[in-house]
């Protein structure tokens, strides 16, 4: 039809660490268009979808879920030298995910607890996100990622141009649809302010604040967000309970954390063991260049 | 309805503050008023829907009264009302049949001229050749009901962005066109109005197709084009009579009293260019999101970004318009940096447009005084008060009203009865005043009242409360005047002149940090202002009050003390000189009580009442925490007599500490506070 078709497939694959798998089935969830894709991605690694597997290497390297044992750990820096474009998909390996809740805590403690042979258990100290580890050159936001923006980022890459995500607060598209503030007219709070846009503002839009799936926004006001909460009648557990969820572990909802006394029932050092660890700098890590206005 | 020889066809706010009605004020469709019974709105709905129209009305919905599609009289908000403050909104039942007595919701017309999503084109490739497809524009027949005076006047604003030339949107002149208004007039205030000051409202003055004003029993309505009059001529209606018309008025004139002026707009355009570099904006940014809230309900924001959307090969795409705002990351973006990176920089630009380059590129305000981005901002930032820290008035602006006393003249008095007697300490006691004159009651917080009982001469004594029917003065007997009042008794009368001086200005503080240091029986004076500051707690960051006492049993007020600090909302210190047994507490002058607190006083405005030592090594320390002494107010004691400035007794300075005080800003005094003999 097209020059762009006529070009040869573009090599995806699908790697998966520590997470649901629930992020790279909404690569399945692109139903209309899954043949059209297939005409121009070809899907060598795919574990939730086929059994055939195929080493790297890839143009663009789609990785699910946070990285948590050392096996992980020399994985994808393996993966890394195999992939053109890293793409993390989804909560836990961008941010390091619900699972990133044990790095407040005693790791050991946890293993022995849960495991009835917890010599067997070989895990890190911490769930971390994949940035941690490797250089990543976009990332997908959400718990899951958005069907859109996962669309976005494949058409972009066989389009060449940069995929167009906008940078903004959930409000904009609570608002935007018309939806009434939760937390201005019911008290409920509510990350939204914080957070990345992305999911179609789906919890205030049924009357439920926002649990900062997509993470932290651009330049988020963390702390001001937190005092709001304060004055709206919440105690320290509560609000550091808000921000311990699926996105608890990037830097500006961990700040509000450990400001507040560190997660409820996490037991240690709420400084947090894999703080020396970390090199991000704040709501813009490394490789986000590439994501933005097209206009950028 | 709007045609476009008279675009733009609704009032809208001039720099001066006063509303600009370009439409003709008198033709022949205008005539009237009629009166609409309330069993008969429903009419008016039902001939706007036979006409083809889509009703776009009040209704309830998640908690707040919106504007939606309605089909019936009933889906309006019968006996509903609503509450705001800055972050705060909240629905209340009025227990009657009225379906407007509410101000506005978070949604605003513009919802419906200005949609939050418009298709604009599709473009395509078909080998080298490309085309762009625009999208059709054909906006439903609406009818816009239940239209406030503010919303008109944005409707003016944005008429004048996108139709007043040289370039225009033909999307939004289609919608424009095509949608009827009919209007209300507000008979009900928020606390976060202040139309009045944007020269707006409370009362629609053109722009409307018809326009309501709600009694009880139905609705005085008029109308203002060809439209307008074609809808009354087949409702049921009669002539208003001539109570029905000044109950109107009266309601509509009581609403613009309770909004006041709230922000003084005289020269507001300079005052805040002269801005950029105030160290305000940072502050402001250590609590704004950046969420783009309050642009989003703004009825006036106009800004957008355009989207696309393209097939996989990128031969087909298509582009909407949707709202965008100058608090998003990209919206100041190009490559290689952003203009406005910072919070600090994106509020500067939305505040400074909002009140000053408006008015450069369009003429008007962009601020209509709705107040919605001060109640729908989840931290609730208050541009009113933003704009007085920013760009506080004029000095040479007129000085504020004041209430007006009462017996102003030495010589006369109003007499008043005692109804309780309540003993504070040794030497102080606290006497409740009832049957006052109303101008005490409306008085303001530091305030004083000149009391005289007869042989006696007249004592100055600040008010300590304002009841809802009662004033509170708080007196240590200090000699034999004092020892006389303090010896009445209930039902016994006392004569009294005010309310005098000046006050403390709480609603500077709003937004901000407030301090509150005082000594000894200097909490007297204060106390109506604690009492002003937790009945609207919200409105204000954190408050911290110090409290220093020569001994325990001097304390006054003890267990409103220990209410305040039970509150957990307020931080409350307390010391005393000379501890007796029962005293836990820290021992020593008021200062050492926040020597170690950790606050930042650039965020704080500070009340300071006490002896003189106390407050000037209070307002020492003070400065060291960085407050400017504009933000410092302290009370000067003098021997007065006539409380007006007309005696001579209380000079200092260039001062009459009766008339221009006895609240003072430190700027004010700077030069004479502490020094002895002046």
């Amino acid at each position: 039809m097209t020059s762009v078709a006529a070009r040869p497939r573009l090599r995806v694959g699908v790697a998966k660490f520590a997470s649901c798998d629930g992020c790279q089935l909404t690569l399945l969830d692109l139903e209309d268009e899954l043949l059209a894709l297939a005409e121009r991605f070809e899907v060598v690694e795919f574990p939730e979808a086929s059994t055939l597997r195929s080493a790297g290497p890839y143009d663009v390297l789609l990785v699910e879920g946070a990285i948590s044992t050392p096996d992980q750990a020399a994985e994808i820096v393996e993966l890394r030298h195999q992939a053109k474009m890293l793409v993390t998909i989804g909560a836990c390996a961008s941010y390091g995910g619900i699972q990133a809740l044990r790095n407040w805590s005693s790791h050991d403690a946890f293993r022995d607890a849960v495991y009835a042979h917890p010599e067997y258990i070989e895990s890190l100290d911490t769930a971390t996100p994949v940035s941690d580890h490797v250089k990543v050159d976009a990332e997908l936001h959400g718990c899951p990622i958005s069907p859109e923006q996962l669309r976005e980022v494949l058409v972009s890459v066989a389009v060449g141009r940069r995929p167009q995500i906008r940078e903004e607060a959930v409000c904009l598209e609570c608002k935007r649809k018309g939806a009434v503030c939760v937390m201005v007219a019911q008290g409920i709070p509510c990350l939204g302010p914080v957070t990345q846009s992305g999911c179609g503002a789906l919890c205030p839009s049924f009357g439920r604040g926002c649990y900062g799936c997509f993470g932290p926004r651009e330049q988020a006001n963390t702390s001001s967000l937190a005092r709001s909460f304060v004055y709206r009648g919440r105690d320290g557990t509560e609000v550091s309970r808000l921000f311990a969820g699926f996105t608890g572990w990037s830097l500006p909802f961990r700040e509000v954390i450990r400001a507040y006394g560190g997660p409820p029932g996490m037991t240690g050092d709420v400084s947090g063991p894999a703080a020396a660890k970390d090199h991000r700098n704040g709501s813009e890590p490394e490789g986000m260049e590439g994501v933005g206005d097209a206009r950028g | 309805v709007v045609t476009e020889e008279r675009l733009p066809y609704a009032p809208y706010p001039s720099p001066s503050g006063t509303a600009v009605a370009p439409t003709p004020s008198a033709s022949p469709h205008t005539s009237g008023p009629w009166f609409l019974a309330r069993t008969n709105l429903g009419v008016l709905i039902d001939l706007l829907r036979e006409d083809g129209r889509t009703v776009i009305g009040p209704t309830v919905a998640d908690g707040a009264i919106v504007y939606d599609e309605i089909t019936s009289v009933d889906q309006l908000p019968a006996g509903i009302g609503d509450e705001q403050a800055p972050g705060r909104y909240g629905l209340i039942d009025h227990h009657d049949r009225r379906v407007f007595d509410y101000t506005v919701g978070p949604i605003s017309p513009k919802r419906w001229t200005f949609p939050a999503t418009v298709p604009l084109n599709v473009g395509r490739r078909d080998g080298r050749a490309v085309s762009f497809e625009p999208a059709e524009i054909d906006p439903p027949r609406l009818a816009l009901l239940g239209v406030r005076a503010c919303e008109l006047a944005a409707m003016g604003i944005q008429d004048r962005v996108f139709l007043g030339g040289p370039y225009t949107d033909e999307d939004y002149r289609a919608r424009r066109r095509n949608a009827l208004v009919v209007a209300v007039n507000c008979t009900t205030a928020s606390s976060t109005c202040f139309c009045t000051s944007m020269g707006t409202g409370p009362e629609v003055r053109g722009g409307y197709d018809l326009a309501l004003t709600e009694l009880d029993e139905g609705f005085v309505i008029r109308a203002g084009t060809p439209e307008g009059a074609d809808l009354i001529a087949r409702l049921p209606v009669r002539s208003a009579d001539a109570g029905q018309m000044f109950r109107a008025a009266e309601a509509v004139g009581k609403t613009a009293a309770t909004i006041g002026d709230p922000v003084p707009t005289a020269g507001l355009h300079d005052r805040l260019l002269a801005q950029f570099d105030s160290p305000e904006w940072a502050n402001i940014a250590e609590r704004c999101l950046s969420c783009a809230n309050c642009t989003m309900v703004c009825p006036t924001c106009f800004c957008s970004s355009v989207v696309q959307r393209s097939d996989l090969d990128g031969d087909v795409s298509t582009s909407e318009r949707v709202w965008d705002f100058c608090f998003t990351a990209g919206f100041a973006r190009v490559a290689g940096g952003n203009f406005r990176s910072r919070p600090r920089d994106r509020y500067r630009q939305w505040l400074t447009h909002k009140f000053a380059t408006w008015v450069d590129q369009f003429g008007t305000f962009g601020c209509v005084g709705c107040g919605r981005c001060i109640t729908w901002c989840p931290v609730g930032i208050d541009i009113r008060a933003e704009l007085l820290t920013i760009a506080p008035p004029l000095a040479a602006r007129p000085e504020p009203v004041r209430p007006r006393p009462v017996a102003a003249t030495p010589g006369y008095y109003a007499t008043a009865r005692i109804v309780a007697v309540r003993p504070e300490t040794n030497d102080v006691t606290t006497l409740t005043i009832g049957d006052v004159d109303p101008a005490f009651l409306a008085g303001e917080f530091g305030q004083f009242a000149m009391v005289a009982v007869p042989a006696f001469p007249p004592l100055p004594i600040s008010i300590s409360r304002f009841g809802r029917d009662t004033i509170d003065l708080t007196i240590r007997a200090a000699g034999p005047a004092t020892a006389a009042i303090i010896g009445l008794g209930p039902r016994d009368e006392i004569g009294l002149r005010g309310p005098l001086g000046t006050s403390w200005p709480i609603e500077r503080a709003m937004g901000h940090d407030v301090v509150i240091v005082t000594g000894g029986i200097g909490l007297a004076p204060l106390r109506p202002l604690i009492d002003g500051l937790l009945a609207q707690r919200d409105r204000f960051d954190d408050i911290r009050i110090y409290y220093g006492a020569r001994t325990p049993s001097d304390q006054l007020y003890r267990e409103e003390l220990r209410g305040w600090a039970a509150r957990g909302d307020i931080d409350v210190q307390l010391t005393v000189d000379r501890a007796g047994p029962e005293w836990t507490g820290p021992v020593g002058v008021v200062t050492h009580l926040f020597d170690r607190a950790e606050w930042n006083g650039s965020r704080s405005l500070a009340f300071v009442c006490g002896p003189e030592r106390m407050m000037e090594a209070t307002v020492e320390a003070l400065e060291v925490r960085d407050l400017a002494p504009d933000r410092i107010f302290v009370t000067l004691e003098r021997h007065m007599e006539c409380g007006i400035g007309l005696c001579g007794h209380c000079q200092t300075g260039r001062l009459f500490v009766c008339r221009d005080g006895p609240v003072f800003s430190l700027a004010q005094v700077g030069d004479i506070f502490g020094r002895e003999g002046i």
